[in-house]
């Protein structure tokens, strides 16, 4: 005998074997209508199913669902915090050179001086002296 | 979308079989049809609304999932009172259970057979029961979900969260241990 037809017979005779006393099976029986007492209800055309979703998107943490909100809602809020750094950092660096660019325009010295090479040799030897 | 109907014909088809694998794993009645009521509402509640053939795959797994919950919180309870539970009562007045009680328990249908194949046939029932409660666990819920729930491999190893190889392994043990103890117990099927 192969181990098929060995699990067959085994089915057979536990299914004999389903029979259960009737405070089990009046327990199992009121199990299963609290069961069915708790199924959602069954939607009603297009607006039901549109509503089901909605509340599956909004207030369902459980299942899938859920699953996807407790993993999107983390990558989001990361997403959104690398966006408001990098913004601030730019906005920092545009500041600075901003600055830079002030002090250039309103300083007495002509903007060719920083070009002269012999001009920036003069500014180090002078403030290595000092 | 599974209606009311449909799901209510469903629970009604497994809810004695997933009651006795219950009671197998756990070897306690009143826990086994805990587990099974906890096991219906989590279906009715979060997946009451998949299609009907999606149903027995996920009841099967719910009620694997909570066998082992079950037992994982009668771990934590055992660490608190491992002196009481030796003097709780429970599996031992399971065991001795007499097959008379089966015999009355029956349907009419058998009142022709003679007594003694009566007799003799919920012997049977109760050794092979024994002997499946015995084997150990994962081997017994792929042999039980294979040829008593008649699931196919794949679908067994989806509801264990295994590979079907393991799947088989796990039956083709099951089966030979479970044949030898019946040849053990003088039982040829």
């Amino acid at each position: 005998m192969n181990e098929s037809q060995f699990g067959d017979k085994i089915r057979h005779i536990l299914n004999q074997g389903l029979s259960l006393d009737s405070r089990k099976a009046a327990r199992l029986q009121a199990a299963r209508e609290l069961a069915l007492a708790r199924k959602r209800p069954e939607p009603v055309g297009v607006l039901a199913s549109a509503g089901v979703w909605a509340g599956n998107m909004a207030g369902d943490f459980g299942g899938w669902t859920g699953l996807s909100l407790r993993l999107l809602v983390p990558v989001a809020m990361l997403l959104i915090g690398f966006g408001a750094i990098y913004t601030w950092q730019q906005n920092q660096r545009a500041a600075e050179v901003e600055e830079i660019d002030a002090q250039l325009l309103t300083g007495d010295l002509p903007i060719d001086a920083y070009l002269d090479r012999g001009f920036q040799n003069y500014l180090k030897t002078r403030a290595a002296e000092e | 979308m599974a209606s009311r109907s449909e799901l209510s014909a469903f629970l009604e088809s497994v809810e004695r079989r997933a009651f006795k694998q219950a009671v197998f794993a756990v070897r306690d009645e009143e826990a086994a049809l805990d587990i099974v009521q906890d096991a219906m509402l989590r279906l009715s509640e979060k997946y009451g609304h998949r299609p009907a053939e999606e149903l027995p795959l996920l009841f099967h797994r719910i009620v694997q999932n909570a066998i082992r919950d079950w037992f994982r919180r009668q771990k934590v309870r055992s660490l608190w009172t491992t002196s009481l539970s030796s003097l709780a009562p429970g599996r031992g007045e399971d065991e001795d259970q007499d097959p008379l009680e089966t015999l009355q328990a029956a349907d009419g249908s058998n009142r022709e057979e003679a007594p003694a194949e009566q007799l003799e046939r919920a012997q049977v029932l109760e050794i092979i029961e024994q002997e499946l409660a015995r084997l150990p666990a994962r081997q017994r819920e792929a042999f039980v979900m294979r040829y008593w729930e008649e699931l196919d491999v794949a679908e067994t190893a989806r509801v264990m969260g295994c590979s079907e190889g393991s799947v088989k392994t796990h039956c083709s043990r099951a089966a030979h241990a479970l044949a030898a103890a019946l040849r053990a117990r003088g039982i040829t099927l």
